[in-house]
């Protein structure tokens, strides 16, 4: 049987081309090339996928408990979230600023050594699986949508400040980065409420409570971002929502790694 | 089978930047007139291919000859096409061909022979040149190939080169700005304020492109309705702060001596937006939008010479992609050259070998006629010498021709040696 790691290479050097392809398609406009990066990023997703599958058959349980197989779930989530926009969106020119997204993770993933961690009974069962999964894709998607919130902003300073050159060519127009952020919005929202909904219950199950801090801080991201999805009627449209976007990142940031070493108890990587 | 060398690949044409354009209008040819140029001048046996690239900047004849000063031919056949004196026309006719024909009308093809650099309608004219030659049964298989072979190097050059990418017309920029704020043109609306004549071109541009909502507001509401007769909608002149907040691109074009609206009349119009972006294009002189609706959150503003500014570097850009553009061309000349040459090759050595064997006959019959006591044995062994002669002689052009591999020295050497045996009147078909 091929090693997770191995299999961990062969799709970071497909993510890899698939950046190349992608550059080279924005320079060259080029549809072939485009055509090439799609290819070569599907096969990065499924090789990253038969990783994720060898590791989770050793471990009897989806794939996240140290950093190492933690920020290659994350990788290959980001990776999926990216696709999903791509075909909803047809919006190519995106690529070079998102797969890096995808390497980085995948990146630190093969950097650390995954641990050799005991079996824990709560947490295997298909309720654990769903809840960080849909978590983890959650988390992907709000990761794609702050980096699309950024490019906004980017093109709106070149608009206002009549920079018109190379990069304000290649970006896409306001709009189309304000759909995809939307989209990667609604995608991060909807997978959280999922994974908060499945988490409190298997604290139920589990801890006899359904709080914890996680769950709090969890909370706090998704009404920020709802506020950021629904908030048309509130004058909220590209450049503020993209504020709110960044601001709601900052927030999973905080929640990822603050309140996972310090604040709570039980909601730990380990 | 053709044999290109003796009838020779030729361009003869007349452009903007040799031809003042009181002759160019008078050297034009319209669809009508092309087909039926090209019947006559393949009838009268000048081109035995022809094609004719006709535009309001350049009108060129290719074509395959029959004859050694074909250029002259065509350009005498152009004169008494269009009733004009042969003096009139001559000096500023260029004549090329062979390789340089073939590179001339890539370079056509890919816009860098064109007024404005990359300009992309030409293509379209190269493409239409050859469907009306053919449909008039004028083309056979070099010209075809040619043709085809330019209309893809022509895209080759707008794909993987800057050549032809970024707008370099005042409208072009706008329209490419107004992209890079709302892309889909034709779901977006419009408000054009005034309906002179640079308000025209925009109306055009943007029916043009697809737009279907747009409001055009003027001062005399007879004009807005004369510029609206292709859709939108013609608005009187105090309807203008009503129609601001439905506009995602505003266009003004008055000649107004003070400005329109100012940033409090855009703020309120962005607040009834909800924040959704509009791009504001003064091309007013003096300025029809006051400079402070730049400061206003979501509004872009552009005036007429940051247009300017911005077609300016998008030409400089352009400019900047020739050698790009250049090598590209040459890849795709080589590989029409390597095409051409193979026919190239064998109707010169055919037609070499038999002028070779025609002279060694005539010779042999010519002389012979004198030695009337040769034995016919012997007779026969001055024929095989004379002929083992001939074949020696006729190895070493023969190698040279044929194992030539640059396509661009096959198709000159083929073309050297029959200017030097004078086997222009020789036929090369097997």
């Amino acid at each position: 049987m091929i090693s997770a790691a191995l299999l961990g290479i062969a799709a970071l050097a497909f993510y890899g081309a698939a950046e190349g392809f992608s550059i080279a398609s924005l320079r060259k406009n080029s549809d072939a090339l485009a055509r090439g990066t799609t290819i070569l990023l599907v096969s990065g997703l499924l090789c990253h996928f038969a990783a994720l599958q060898v590791r989770a058959r050793k471990l009897h349980s989806v794939p996240y408990r140290d950093l190492s197989d933690s920020m290659s779930f994350f990788a290959w989530m980001i990776a999926v979230t990216y696709v999903f926009l791509f075909f909803r969106h047809r919006e190519r020119s995106t690529g070079p600023f998102l797969i890096p997204l995808v390497i980085l993770f995948q990146v630190i993933s093969l950097l650390t050594r995954p641990a050799t961690l005991p079996a824990r009974k709560e947490l295997s069962g298909s309720l654990f699986a769903f809840h960080v999964t849909t978590a983890i894709l959650g988390y992907a998607a709000l990761s794609l949508s702050f980096i699309l919130a950024l490019l906004y902003l980017v093109q709106n300073r070149q608009l206002r400040q009549r920079r018109t050159g190379l990069l304000f060519s290649r970006l896409p127009a306001l709009d189309v980065l304000d759909r995809m952020e939307h989209t990667a919005v609604a995608v991060g929202v909807a997978a959280l409420a999922v994974s908060l909904t499945l988490g409190m219950v298997w604290a139920q199950k589990n801890w006899g409570t359904v709080w914890d801090a996680k769950l709090g801080a969890t909370l706090l991201v998704l009404v920020v971002y709802a506020v950021a999805l629904f908030s048309s009627p509130l004058g909220l449209k590209g450049k503020k929502t993209a504020f709110v976007s960044i601001f709601g990142f900052s927030l999973v940031l905080f929640s990822y790694t603050i309140v996972n070493l310090f604040v709570s108890k039980g909601h730990v990587f380990r | 089978m053709i044999a290109p060398m003796e009838s020779p690949l030729v361009l003869v044409g007349w452009d903007f930047r040799r031809t003042p354009i009181s002759i160019r209008e008078r050297l034009a040819f319209t669809p009508d007139s092309i087909r039926e140029a090209l019947a006559h001048i393949t009838r009268q046996g000048v081109l035995s291919e022809g094609v004719i690239v006709s535009t309001c900047n350049r009108s060129e004849i290719y074509g395959v000859g029959t004859t050694a000063d074909v250029e002259e031919a065509v350009t005498e056949f152009v004169a008494g096409f269009h009733r004009l004196p042969k003096p009139d026309i001559l000096g500023s006719r260029y004549g090329l061909s062979g390789p340089d024909a073939v590179r001339h009308l890539f370079r056509v093809a890919a816009g860098l022979e064109s007024l404005v650099l990359g300009e992309d309608q030409i293509l379209a004219q190269v493409r239409e040149a050859l469907r009306v030659a053919s449909a008039a049964g004028a083309t056979r298989s070099v010209l075809h190939r040619l043709f085809q072979q330019a209309c893809a190097a022509g895209k080759r050059v707008r794909s993987e080169t800057g050549v032809g990418t970024r707008a370099t017309s005042i409208p072009g920029v706008a329209l490419e700005l107004a992209r890079k704020v709302y892309e889909d043109i034709d779901k977006r609306s419009f408000l054009i304020v005034g309906a002179g004549d640079i308000a025209a071109i925009f109306y055009d541009l943007l029916v043009g492109r697809g737009a279907r909502t747009i409001d055009v507001v003027n001062r005399s509401f007879d004009r807005a309705q004369a510029l609206t007769s292709r859709g939108g909608t013609p608005r009187r002149w105090d309807e203008l702060p009503a129609r601001l907040p439905h506009a995602d691109v505003v266009v003004c074009a008055t000649a107004s001596p003070t400005p329109l609206f100012g940033a409090a009349e855009a703020s309120a119009a962005l607040d009834a937006r909800r924040g959704r972006p509009v791009l504001f294009l003064d091309l007013g002189v003096p300025r029809n939008i006051d400079e402070k609706v730049s400061s206003v959150e979501n509004a872009f503003l552009y005036a007429v010479d940051d247009l300017k500014e911005m077609a300016a570097r998008n030409l400089a850009d352009r400019e900047k992609d020739i050698p790009k553009a250049e090598a590209i061309l040459e890849e795709e000349l080589a590989d029409f050259l390597s095409w051409y040459g193979s026919l190239a090759v064998v109707p010169t050595v055919t037609s070499l070998r038999r002028r070779f064997e025609r002279v060694r006959e005539e010779e042999f019959d010519r002389q012979l006629s004198r030695f009337e006591r040769v034995a016919p044995e012997d007779r026969e062994k001055i024929r095989l010498l004379a002929q083992s002669m001939v074949r020696s002689l006729l190895r070493r052009p023969t190698v040279a021709l044929k194992e030539e591999s640059d396509p661009v020295r096959r198709v000159e050497r083929a073309e050297a040696i029959r200017h030097v045996f004078g086997l222009e009147d020789e036929g090369g078909s097997e």
